[in-house]
């Protein structure tokens, strides 16, 4: 326990600085874009009405779905710029509603005093209408600030680093103190940017030179000290490429390699074991975890990041849009030709294991309903509740299975694939998903269901090189011995070390090193 | 420079058209002297409001011209002319989030006044309508009461030294003794400072009490216009007898009770 506390407490200060970089980044964008338009727009009621209109559906996107849907947008780019721009439009809207109610809100005989007694339009705006509109424009700054410090834990997925990284990962790897940190950090930042903005105000009000002055002192050392890590890593990555190392023949030595990652565990510890394997040779690592699915691919294709690992069958069915049955051999061997001619990127080889979407029942049900393949659900199908990953419900794994097997009539129901597991267990559910490399199938004593008519794809794990890293030798030659090196009980077992010992992903990763090297 | 003997304000023949044909002033000529309060007295909706704005270049006339120190206002910036007339309105006009001292100030300020003079004005200001610097120059317009607020609306179109003073229904939101109280107060004040003033009212009472000279609207036209005995004794129309006849019965009503 302690020792995890201490890892999460390493990982504080990059998460909080990314956090906050990101969040006041996207804020202040969203006010130099909201407060000039608001003002435009109470004086003009259809630009008003228009650009609230505009405001008002963004706002009725979720947050994940707007900060995912950056990231086609802007042609597969990951990272900070998908997230800075989709927050900085979830803050317009309180900011530039405000912004109009204020300044439409002031009493029509103010306006026309200050007109009767010779102020030009912009001393009316400057010295009585912002003046009389503000408290309700930094009340719109305020919810601004707390949605926007909110809404950046899910740019985890795309690729941007916050403190949402703390929540995918816990919840991903069952480590709940670090979904705490995650929560506890992003609430009390929320709160310290809002009273920050609250005290601001009070010194606007009240004209306390001195408040302002400090309050703006704060905030602008809580800036400088997220951003000045930044300026401090390419000097340590220089100090590190000046070293010798083994791997420096190789060339790859001095380089650095993006590792990506989806958001699960085994995701987590075979990008740790992509990173040793490269830092060993001298690599500068950075690593890109928790991308949504697809959001890896795409971050692939347009090199944001150089490598990461896929599955045979999740390229086949959600890349290639195939949806008829194909063997191992033929799948792989297609998807590699497919992969290559169509956007150069590179299949390193098969890692050696499969991690299949399967049907896990728990033996009690098996039993009772004498159930030991697809085939038998079919009978039953009107009575089973079927839970599943958030994904697998809208992916042709499904549709295929439930077409193919009758069991249209079941009832589904979507949860995180860390409850998944214990949900079958505990009979939440009667029949889960599941990923067959995964540690909790043995240990909660689930049965994999059969699949007789070959529905499900095989789901080999593979290794993708983006088209700019493809052309350099070294990765392939650090990265090639892990090809075939990976078998199925390897990986099962190091997820198991993670999901049900407390192990981290870079402790299994090492194990699974080792592992490696006996063989 | 100024020829004591021109009038302050000369209107000519001026008309006020909006968009779609409603012609809210058909050719209205007054003039006002030096030192003379004009009252502009009708029913809501007679064009009084609209000439008054007209001054001031708050609404631009339609036809006709204004000259306002024998100068046509036609020609002139809008805002320079705005701070050489004052502006008294109905309510306050206070800006809520200024202090006394700050919206007394303004003017003085938009001036370009050294930060010496615009202290000194506002003191004499606030004096001139016994509002103590001291005592209220700090305290925000909601801090004060109703009659205490119109006369920082008067002491801030007072500040820039104004020759002539504009006023829309300004003693209309007062309870009766503060009203009177104040319309007294207003003429002392008139006497010792010498501006003209042009006053909007509907109350004929308060015109035939406050003004030297009346001018009665109805229909964006000026329907009679001379002194307040003038019009008491020939009313030039049923309309004027009309506005008179509520003054003149509280008169009766009144000297019947001392009687």
């Amino acid at each position: 326990m302690s020792a995890n506390f201490a890892e999460r407490l390493a990982e504080l200060p990059q998460y909080l600085s990314a956090h906050v970089v990101l969040s006041m980044c996207a804020l202040l964008a969203g006010i130099v874009l909201s407060i000039p338009l608001g003002i435009q727009a109470a004086r003009r009621p259809r630009l008003a009405a228009a650009t609230l209109n505009a405001a008002s559906v963004i706002q009725t996107i979720p947050g994940l779905a707007l900060l995912a849907l950056m990231v086609p947008l802007l042609g597969g780019r990951i990272g900070f710029l998908p997230a800075f721009i989709a927050l900085m439009l979830y803050s317009v809207l309180p900011i530039l509603r405000n912004t109009i109610v204020g300044l439409q809100g002031i009493e029509p005989q103010i306006r026309e005093a200050a007109r009767g007694i010779g102020l030009t339009d912009r001393q009316r705006l400057w010295q009585i209408e912002l003046p009389l509109a503000l408290p309700v424009i930094v009340a719109g700054l305020r919810t601004a600030t707390v949605w926007v410090v909110g809404a950046a834990t899910l740019a985890t997925p795309v690729g941007a680093t916050s403190l949402g990284n703390y929540i995918f990962a816990g919840l991903q790897t069952r480590n709940w103190l670090s979904v705490l940190f995650g929560c506890v950090f992003a609430a009390g930042l929320a709160i310290v940017l809002d009273q920050a903005i609250r005290l601001l105000e009070i010194a606007a009000r009240d004209r306390r030179r001195g408040l302002a002055i400090g309050v703006g002192v704060f905030l602008a050392v809580l800036v400088a000290a997220s951003i000045a890590p930044r300026f401090m890593t390419p000097g340590q990555a220089g100090a590190v490429a000046a070293g010798e190392s083994p791997g420096a023949a190789q060339g790859i030595a001095g380089q650095t390699v993006t590792i990506g990652s989806k958001a699960f565990t085994e995701q987590y510890i075979l990008g740790a074991l992509m990173q040793r394997r490269l830092e060993e040779a001298g690599a500068r690592v950075v690593r890109r975890d928790n991308l949504g699915s697809t959001i890896a691919f795409d971050a692939l294709r347009s090199g944001e990041i150089d490598v990461y690992i896929d599955y045979t069958g999740t390229i086949w069915a959600t890349v290639m849009n195939r949806s008829e049955p194909a063997g191992r051999y033929r799948m792989f061997t297609e998807m590699s030709a497919w992969l290559w001619a169509e956007h150069g990127i590179l299949t390193l080889g098969r890692l050696g294991f499969e991690n299949a979407y399967g049907f896990a029942v728990s033996r009690e049900f098996a039993e009772a309903q004498g159930v030991d393949s697809l085939e038998d659900l079919s009978a039953i199908a009107a009575e089973l509740t079927v839970g599943g990953d958030p994904e697998v419900f809208a992916r042709s794994e499904w549709t295929a299975t439930r077409d193919v097997y009758g069991l249209g009539p079941a009832r589904t129901r979507s949860m995180d694939n860390t409850f998944l597991y214990s949900a079958a267990r505990d009979g939440q559910v009667d029949v889960i998903t599941a990923y067959t490399t995964d540690g909790r199938i043995a240990a909660f004593d689930l049965t994999v269901l059969d699949d007789p008519r070959g529905v499900l794809p095989p789901y080999d794990a593979v290794i993708l090189v983006s088209p700019q890293a493809a052309r350099r030798p070294g990765l392939a030659a650090v990265l090639g011995p892990l090809v075939g090196a990976i078998d199925d009980d390897a990986m099962r077992e190091a997820n198991r070390r993670v999901d049900l010992d407390g192990d981290t992903p870079a402790g299994a990763a090492a194990w699974l090193g080792e592992r490696i090297a006996e063989q | 420079m100024i020829d004591p003997a021109r009038p302050v304000l000369d209107i000519r023949a001026v008309c006020k058209t909006y968009p779609g044909g409603v012609e809210a002033v058909r050719r209205v000529s007054l003039q006002v002297a030096r030192g003379e309060l004009l009252a502009l007295a009708g029913e809501s909706g007679c064009g009084k409001t609209t000439v008054l704005k007209m001054i001031n270049r708050l609404e631009d006339a339609s036809g006709g011209s204004i000259f306002y120190e024998g100068e046509d206002i036609a020609g002139r910036d809008p805002v320079a002319l705005r701070r050489e007339i004052g502006w008294v309105m109905q309510g306050d006009g206070l800006f809520p989030h200024l202090t006394v001292r700050e919206n007394v100030a303004i003017i003085p300020r938009l001036l370009g006044w050294t930060a010496g003079e615009i202290s000194n004005r506002v003191i004499e200001m606030l004096e001139l309508v016994q509002l103590p610097v001291n005592a209220y120059g700090d305290r925000y317009p909601a801090e004060l009461s109703g009659g205490q607020r119109q006369r920082v609306g008067f002491a801030r179109a007072l500040a820039g030294r104004p020759d002539l003073l504009l006023m829309d229904e300004p003693f209309s939101a007062l309870d009766p003794i503060t009203r009177d109280s104040l319309q007294q107060e207003f003429r002392s004040l008139q006497a010792e400072l010498g501006f003209s003033a042009v006053m909007v009212t509907h109350d004929m009472a308060e015109a035939l009490i406050m003004a030297d000279r009346i001018a009665v609207m109805a229909d964006g036209e000026i329907v009679q216009h001379g002194t307040p005995s003038d019009l008491l004794a020939n009313p030039a129309s049923d309309y004027v007898s009309g506005l008179l006849e509520t003054p003149r019965r509280q008169m009766r009503a009144i000297r019947e009770l001392g009687a």
